[in-house]
């Protein structure tokens, strides 16, 4: 199982790019995609899910081009797109119904199918309702459920722990881990702590291009020994802004404590363990004027 | 005051920067082209039994005008109805809400952008008028205000009571997408039967054009010295052209009695607005804009984590359509409230026992036409639940689900005319049974074809309004459904048509699904 993207570009009216010359290659195993808002995930990801086609370039799974023969990836594609709804008129075993018939699948095992996926997604006992009846997170929790029914080889979750509480994000992440033995999963947020505990490898994009690629060890080590943490007071946190990349700033007592990334130490600062947050924001951040 | 006007300008912004309006403006231009035919057309819009006016200046501006007053307000309604569902959709509701801008300023508000809106047609229609009398000049001099006159009394004041009418009717009827449209289609009859006999009830008129109407009948009632109601004839009448003598009309002065009642309408208008705003929901849509059954919440549980996918048993492949058309069918059925199948019913018992002219030329279309909601919405619904990516990163998306899709609506549309099938099948009257067949088939094209170019139900409601009402008035061009008698070769002119009409569908649908 591998999949290529490569030199991917989608071009939006004469020279806006929603991705630029994008490459990238996996296999099994989960891929983190992290990006702040509008630099491209869901673009890529919906090229990947073959929901449009792209400008240039080609998107290979194993060696058949999905370009040109979509129907090949949609086969065994798990898709959970970021604006997911639902008919609300529909029950969810109806609605499971629906979306398993538009994916081609069926056979005596689909009815087990769907109710082992609402039994495990704690949707048992709504699944005769209405699904707009249900909570955003138990919308969601269909959607996950959706996205399995075809025993997928490649999963796409687009910002999938949209609406689901603190716990319920430790369990699917668990869910993702679990999934990614023998399958390929793309997971994309924003949110560094969504990715950064399953994630086997890395993407950062930004402005529609691929900034970094590796393994978090990969990423993180870019900006090993640059991580410090000082204590100042707000007035100085402006100017110490402009020459230096802060990463976070937490309230301590009339002062605030302080996490940035530089190139030099700080007289004062201590030198801090580098995470992926850190990783993220170098990333994203090192072209702007703040760090130098 | 000012910032009213900022309300009404972003609003109407928001509705013209819209690709519905965009295609009804182009529609419009179209339309106003055939207002005045072109002198050697085979058609006539207004003719006085053989009689039509002399191309001059007066003739198009009121023609023009009158023809404006009745087609924009038939069609205007769809155009500019669900601007307050929009707000709810888009949650500006919400917003708008939580600030102190009172009910009636708000909905007021909402009546002057329809209002603006139906006026930017009427502005197109306008410069098209004077387009065409400079086309067709038959020597007649340009006089600017007989075509001014026509359009500030006549069409300005049928269009502000339309955008009224809209406002009001959705907000008396918002819960019932179907009963707006049947309500106002009702309205709109209505109004159109009111036969004024003096002076004083021609302001009962809220279009306006009775009192022209009748103007023009007085003037050839003068030249054939008669003194019988003469044949007139408002809208598309085919042939018979080339014999038709010609009268001159040179305009008229509007009686200070009916240029008052115009300001009644527009001062009524505006009363209406005040009194139902003592009704509006403000946007609190506990009750009213959501269905009784999704207010009963289920209990939301959280996810255990007990999920094993691998314990999951594996599926196998299946590309049969059933599943789909059987959710399709499903998905149209279950469309609006529970109680309006009991109208479908009583218009399917009504198809049966009614005579059988009746019944096929007057029960089905209407009956149809109470189903615009459900087969507006075919192909533009997935974009309105947010489910268009699901599908199409589905498995042959085109072929399969948008084949239930038409299949589904195709079977809603023939049960529905079952009753009537089975008595023309009885009488062995085949022609007349599979045009019943074909005119379902044409309406499903034609609402997918709408929803596929303009992304939105607007369009084909707008468009399926104007053959039903084109067809109560047995307008052959119109029949699209075999309700007046035809023979075979109304049958072949009509599978062609739709088979042209279903593979212009198919071909954008491609097209679309691809971008």
């Amino acid at each position: 199982m591998e999949l290529e993207i490569q030199t991917v570009s989608k071009k939006y009216g004469k020279d806006k790019f929603g991705l630029k010359d994008f490459s990238l290659s996996m296999d099994k195993g989960i891929l983190g995609l992290l990006g702040p808002n509008g630099a491209g995930k869901s673009t890529l990801l919906r090229l990947v899910a073959t929901i449009g086609k792209p400008t240039s370039g080609a998107i290979i799974l194993n060696k058949n081009n999905i370009v040109k023969d979509p129907n090949y990836m949609r086969k065994q594609l798990g898709y959970l797109p970021q604006d997911f709804g639902v008919y609300p008129n529909l029950n969810a075993i109806e609605f499971l119904a629906y979306i398993a018939a538009m994916k081609g699948i069926g056979g005596p095992q689909l009815k087990s199918k769907i109710n082992g996926l609402l039994e495990g997604l704690n949707l048992a006992h709504a699944a005769q309702r209405p699904i707009g009846t249900y909570s955003g997170g138990m919308k969601q929790r269909v959607g996950i459920a959706q996205a399995l029914l075809n025993d997928p080889k490649i999963v796409i979750f687009d910002e999938p722990t949209v609406g689901l509480d603190p716990e319920e994000r430790v369990r699917f992440r668990n869910l993702i881990t679990d999934l990614a033995n023998d399958c390929i999963v793309i997971l994309s947020s924003h949110i560094v702590s969504d990715i950064d505990t399953i994630a086997d490898k890395v993407a950062i994009m930004k402005d529609g291009t691929l900034r970094a690629h590796g393994s978090q060890e990969q990423l993180i080590s870019k900006v090993k020994g640059s991580v410090f943490e000082t204590t100042m007071n707000k007035a100085t946190l402006r100017s110490f802004r402009e020459n230096n990349l802060v990463v976070s700033t937490a309230r301590q007592a009339d002062d605030l404590k302080v996490r940035f990334i530089s190139k030099t130490s700080v007289p004062g600062a201590i030198k801090k363990e580098a995470n992926l947050e850190d990783a993220y924001l170098f990333t994203t951040k090192m072209n702007s004027t703040q760090f130098v | 005051m000012k910032s009213f006007f900022i309300t009404v300008k972003h609003d109407y912004l928001q509705r013209t920067r819209s690709y519905t309006f965009l295609i009804t403006l182009c529609a419009s231009l179209v339309i106003a082209y055939t207002f005045v035919p072109e002198p050697n057309a085979s058609y006539s819009t207004i003719r006085i039994a053989d009689y039509v006016g002399a191309y001059n200046s007066a003739w198009f501006g009121y023609v023009t005008a009158i023809m404006t007053s009745i087609f924009l307000s038939l069609i205007g309604f769809y155009l500019v109805n669900n601007s307050i569902k929009t707000d709810i959709a888009t949650g500006v509701g919400q917003i708008v809400a939580s600030t102190p801008v009172s009910n009636f300023r708000y909905l007021f508000s909402k009546v002057i952008s329809n209002f603006f809106v139906l006026m930017t047609i009427v502005l197109l229609v306008f410069s098209m008028s004077i387009v065409l009398f400079a086309m067709y000049n038959a020597g007649f001099p340009f006089e600017p205000l007989q075509f001014i006159t026509p359009y500030l009394v006549i069409t300005v004041c049928a269009m502000f009571f339309i955008s009224v009418l809209a406002v009001l009717v959705e907000v008396i009827f918002g819960k019932y997408a179907i009963l707006q449209n049947v309500i106002f289609f009702f309205l709109f009859c209505s109004f159109m039967f009111i036969s004024p006999k003096t002076e004083l009830q021609y302001g009962l008129d809220v279009f306006g054009n009775t009192i022209v109407m009748d103007h023009f009948e007085q003037t050839v009632r003068e030249i054939t010295k008669s003194d019988e109601k003469t044949d007139l004839s408002i809208g598309y009448v085919l042939g018979n052209v080339t014999k038709a003598k010609s009268f001159t009309f040179k305009g008229l002065t509007f009686p200070i009695s009916f240029i008052i009642s115009r300001f009644l309408w527009i001062a009524l208008g505006i009363a209406l607005t005040a009194m139902v705003s003592l009704v509006f929901h403000r946007f609190n849509l506990k009750a009213p804009s959501i269905k009784k059954e999704m207010t009963k919440k289920v209990k939301a549980t959280p996810f255990s984590g007990e999920l094993d996918v691998h314990r999951l048993p594996h599926v196998e492949p299946n590309y049969s359509v059933l599943p789909l058309l059987k959710t399709e069918f499903l998905l149209l059925v279950r469309r609006g409230k529970k109680w309006l199948w009991l109208i479908n019913l009583i218009g399917m018992v009504l198809l049966a026992f009614l005579p059988l002219s009746i019944a096929h030329q007057m029960v089905l279309p209407i009956l149809w036409f109470l189903q615009a909601h459900r087969i507006s919405g075919i192909v533009t619904k997935e974009r309105a639940h947010n489910v268009h990516y699901l599908t199409l990163s589905s498995f042959l998306p085109v072929r399969r689900l948008f084949l239930s899709q038409v299949l589904s609506s195709l079977l809603l549309l023939i049960l529905l005319a079952v009753p009537l099938l089975v008595r023309l099948l009885m009488l062995q009257d085949f022609i007349s049974a599979a045009a019943i067949i074909l005119g379902a088939g044409f309406l499903l094209f034609l609402a997918t074809f709408a929803g596929i170019i303009s992304k939105g139900k607007k369009l084909f409601e707008m468009v399926f309004f104007f053959i039903t009402y084109a067809n109560l008035n047995g307008i052959p061009f119109m029949d699209y459904y075999g309700g007046l008698p035809h023979n075979g070769v109304y049958l072949i002119k009509l599978s062609a048509f739709v088979l042209l009409l279903a593979s212009v569908t198919f071909l954008f649908k491609i097209r679309d699904s691809e971008q």
